[in-house]
């Protein structure tokens, strides 16, 4: 469950992560690529049309916490970012392990969140700012609020990523936990009711979770 | 008296074996869970609450659904911390 190999054969998560990440490229490639030579006079069909309302949609979501030139910098991750969960945390219904059931893939994604969260800081408000602001409002208080402050700053990511990863454990977890009981003829009536539960619903709010988290957290960084 | 009992400790602690650390530590991991008491609490009241001002402004709707949804997630962190301890302390 935790454990962390450096030379051991990639695990069944990776394994899951490198297939979605292979089909949702060749996908939206795809895709890119058609909606290039698409014609603006008329109105795209099927799963064009699917696209861009998508896109439609989520920059509209989104102007309402990020605001002009700074959501050309951050949409397009974000919006890869919610995609890839939702299609990763659903993945288990086509036979996959979920990716973010392990540790190992849930904190690459808070970290590389926690990343973007620190060149949002550094480009939109200055180093000098956010130095000053670390150290707190009130100036002879600031040893004391510069180590709570840093903390802070570091505790962002672990609380993501380990939020991410045991929401998905719990539900594998469970799973195989009443899997394991029922036998295998009760796990077809079982598992009816436990992967809606625990993929689609759980695994769908959590991608919308963290993804509105990086979203706040971003709005909030690269306010000056 | 004192030397007694700590007599009595030790030749409790002798007779520890794997059986003993094991059904203490689900019982540790029972103990843990304890902890979902508070984030049901939290996440009750934040949908409370939720229901009160949609029922107050039922065209902010959507706003408010997507602020319960963060912030029952944020209150919702402690209780999986709690889970995690007990499934370490099952796979022990």
């Amino acid at each position: 469950m935790l454990e962390f190999k450096l030379f051991s054969p990639i695990s069944p998560n990776v394994v899951s992560t490198l297939i979605i990440v292979a089909i949702l490229a060749l996908v939206f490639t795809i895709a890119g690529l058609k909606i290039k030579k698409l014609n603006p006079a008329e109105a795209p069909k099927g799963f064009l049309f699917l696209c861009v309302l998508l896109v439609d949609f989520f920059i509209n979501f989104l102007k309402g916490y990020i605001k002009g030139k700074r959501l050309d910098f951050f949409g397009p991750y974000l919006f890869t970012l919610i995609l890839f969960l939702a299609v990763a945390n659903t993945s288990a219904l086509f036979g996959l392990t979920p990716p973010l059931a392990n540790i190992g893939v849930a904190m690459s994604f808070s970290i590389i969140t926690f990343i973007m969260i620190k060149i949002a800081e550094f480009k939109f408000q200055g180093v000098k700012n956010k130095m000053i602001g670390l150290l707190g409002p009130v100036k002879p208080l600031a040893p004391l609020m510069l180590p709570i402050n840093l903390i802070g700053e570091v505790s962002t990511p672990f609380s993501m990523g380990l939020r991410l990863f045991v929401n998905l454990m719990s539900g594998v977890v469970i799973t195989a936990m009443v899997f394991a009981i029922v036998g295998f003829i009760g796990s077809l009536l079982a598992g009816v009711l436990l992967h809606v539960i625990f993929d689609i619903f759980f695994g769908l709010i959590q991608a919308f979770v963290f993804f509105m988290l990086s979203t706040v957290n971003l709005s909030m960084a690269s306010e000056s | 008296m004192f030397g007694q009992m700590i007599h009595s400790v030790t030749r409790f602690a002798s007779e520890y074996n794997q059986f003993f650390a094991s059904g203490m530590a689900y019982l540790g991991a029972g103990i843990a869970v304890i902890a979902g008491l508070g984030p049901g609490i939290g996440q009750g009241f934040a949908a409370g609450k939720a229901a009160e001002a949609v029922g107050r402004q039922p065209e902010a709707q959507s706003k408010i659904l997507v602020t319960t949804l963060v912030t029952q997630a944020v209150a919702e962190t402690t209780g999986l911390y709690a889970l995690l301890v007990a499934l370490l302390l099952i796979g022990k």
